[in-house]
């Protein structure tokens, strides 16, 4: 047995992004989940399990004490930050296929445009936590830190190797910011041209300030239920086709320089966990909402979740393939670069609205949508499919 | 070196390739048994599950296999400094390492061009290991 199709997320809430939310990630958890619950027709009293990035601020039972849950019979914890996103919808469902909850609640509230930087030591977050979705201080000697500077090493080794250039990265900034103009959510709605992204300011070399996600205060909850109770809910199912996990070898926290191949992410593996638990292939998506914190992460998920070749992904997002009306419609909400960055929280609630047919760039008759998380950690995958 | 270094370096694993640099040395860890090396350094040896180790030293040649040009915002120690290159040098050990770039300017780089280890100070003052085209 696997958990393909045993689960659905049939419940999203999620509250206005912004740069400083003023009141605390408990307090935002609390109204994102009221929200979720309450567009799936369920109450509190209905949820039995709980599910959460590990860096979450507010831990499971003051949730549940704050919203009047009875019990929990079901709580985890998913740990790489942007990496565990997926991950997070994966053990809620694995462990309503596997008896231990019907009804769970995942919540990610987070004050990162308010609450400083990790990297900075500014974070309320705390060291730990820090610690946990980057192993920043090993080569904190040299100023390199940041993960923009990480996923910069990378990407001059990725885009040497292939053959694509930084105007390649231009066009993931470009289509997914034209996404964002038309939601009314997104914290940025003014259109960029590749121009703009080329003259924006570099911060580090060859990673311009348009090829980074926002900093934002956010929260979202998504509810899962058992198959027996998703048909009950007031909402159209998204359906939990698959859900994957993956380190590959010798991972180190976004300084994944160390394993071989130097160039193949944790996201390889995920993908071809998810594939086979799916029994679907990259042809069969409809949509995709792959993690983009930064622009050449986009470009590496292109061919390791299977949508091109290695050293095709250029050609695939030039002129617009990652638009609606393209080869592959992408990060439809605005994504982590235009929308929002809440670790990727609102590409699964995009990715909900998809299936559902409520997306402010919907794609017509949407069936299936892949959803990735931060590929230079731990990573994570969802396939999601509608009736 | 105060505790606050080490914390940020990664902790007691790394105590060695750090005190090997104040003395203008590369060090890399080896398993004691089945003599692989590795680097970054931890416990045990992914081949052969021993904890045997030893740091050896390096010879100290590699090849660019990438930089990067950081800019601001940056931590107030790096304020002086930007913009600046970090390295990615694949070395002759079969190990690769992270360090700054000395003795040229980014421009001069070119990918997968030798490279040998060169010792400067970090805003702390302790020598650690920079990288420099052989």
């Amino acid at each position: 047995m696997t958990l393909r199709d045993q689960a659905a997320i049939v419940g999203i809430g999620q509250l206005p992004f912004s740069k400083n939310i003023g009141r605390p990630e408990e307090v935002t958890a609390c109204e994102a989940a009221v929200l979720a619950l309450a567009d799936a027709g369920l109450r509190p009293e209905d949820v039995d399990g709980m599910c959460k990035w590990s860096i979450q601020p507010a831990p499971e039972n003051r949730i549940a004490r704050n919203l009047g849950i009875p019990n929990l019979g079901f709580f985890g914890e998913v740990g790489y930050g942007g990496g565990g996103g997926c991950g997070v919808v994966a053990h809620a469902a694995a462990a309503i296929a596997a008896g231990m909850a019907r009804c769970v609640l995942i919540y990610r509230s987070r004050n990162r445009g308010s609450g400083g930087r990790p990297w900075a030591g500014t974070s309320r977050e705390g060291q730990p936590a820090a610690q946990e979705t980057n192993e920043a201080q090993l080569f904190a000697p040299y100023g390199f830190v940041r993960p923009v500077d990480q996923v910069a090493l990378f990407t001059r080794r990725f885009l040497h190797e292939r053959g694509y250039t930084t105007r390649h990265l231009g066009w993931i900034a470009v289509s997914t910011r034209k996404h964002a103009v038309n939601n009314p959510m997104a914290m940025m709605r003014t259109p960029i041209t590749l121009d703009d992204h080329a003259s924006s300011r570099l911060i580090s070399d060859p990673l311009r300030l348009l090829d980074n996600c926002l900093e934002t205060d956010g929260a979202a909850a998504l509810v899962v239920v058992h198959k027996d109770l998703a048909r009950d809910c007031r909402q159209k199912p998204a359906w939990i086709r698959a859900a994957s996990q993956g380190t590959g070898p010798h991972n180190v926290t976004m300084n994944n320089f160390f394993h071989e191949p130097l160039l193949e992410s944790p996201g390889a593996h995920a993908a071809r966990a998810l594939w086979r638990m799916a029994d679907a292939a990259p042809a069969d998506v409809d949509v995709a909402q792959l993690y983009d914190a930064f622009t050449p992460l986009v470009l590496a998920s292109l061919e390791e979740y299977g949508f091109c070749a290695p050293g095709e992904a250029g050609d695939f997002v030039a002129d617009g393939g990652l638009e609606v009306g393209g080869r592959l419609p992408n990060n439809t909400s605005g994504g982590s670069l235009s929308e929002a960055y809440v670790h990727g929280v609102n590409l699964i609630v995009e990715g909900v609205r998809q299936i559902r047919g409520a997306s402010c760039n919907q794609v017509p008759d949407a069936k299936l949508c892949l959803v990735t998380s931060g590929n230079m950690v731990p990573t994570s995958a969802l396939l999601l499919r509608g009736d | 070196m105060d505790d606050a270094f080490i914390r940020r370096t990664g902790g007691e694993d790394w105590i060695p390739y750090w005190e090997a640099a104040r003395a203008r040395e590369l060090r890399f860890q080896r398993c004691g048994a089945c003599r692989a090396w590795r680097f970054p350094p931890q416990p045990m040896c992914p081949h052969c599950r021993s904890l045997e180790r030893t740091w050896e030293r390096a010879t100290g040649r590699g090849r660019l296999l990438s930089w990067v040009v950081v800019h601001p915002p940056v931590l107030p120690a790096w304020q002086a400094r930007v913009p600046y290159a970090v390295v990615l040098v694949g070395c002759d050990e079969g190990v690769r390492t992270v360090g700054g770039l000395v003795g040229a300017g980014a421009d001069d780089l070119r990918m997968d061009m030798p490279m040998a280890v060169d010792f400067a100070p970090s805003p702390d003052g302790d020598l650690v290991p920079h990288w420099r085209p052989a």
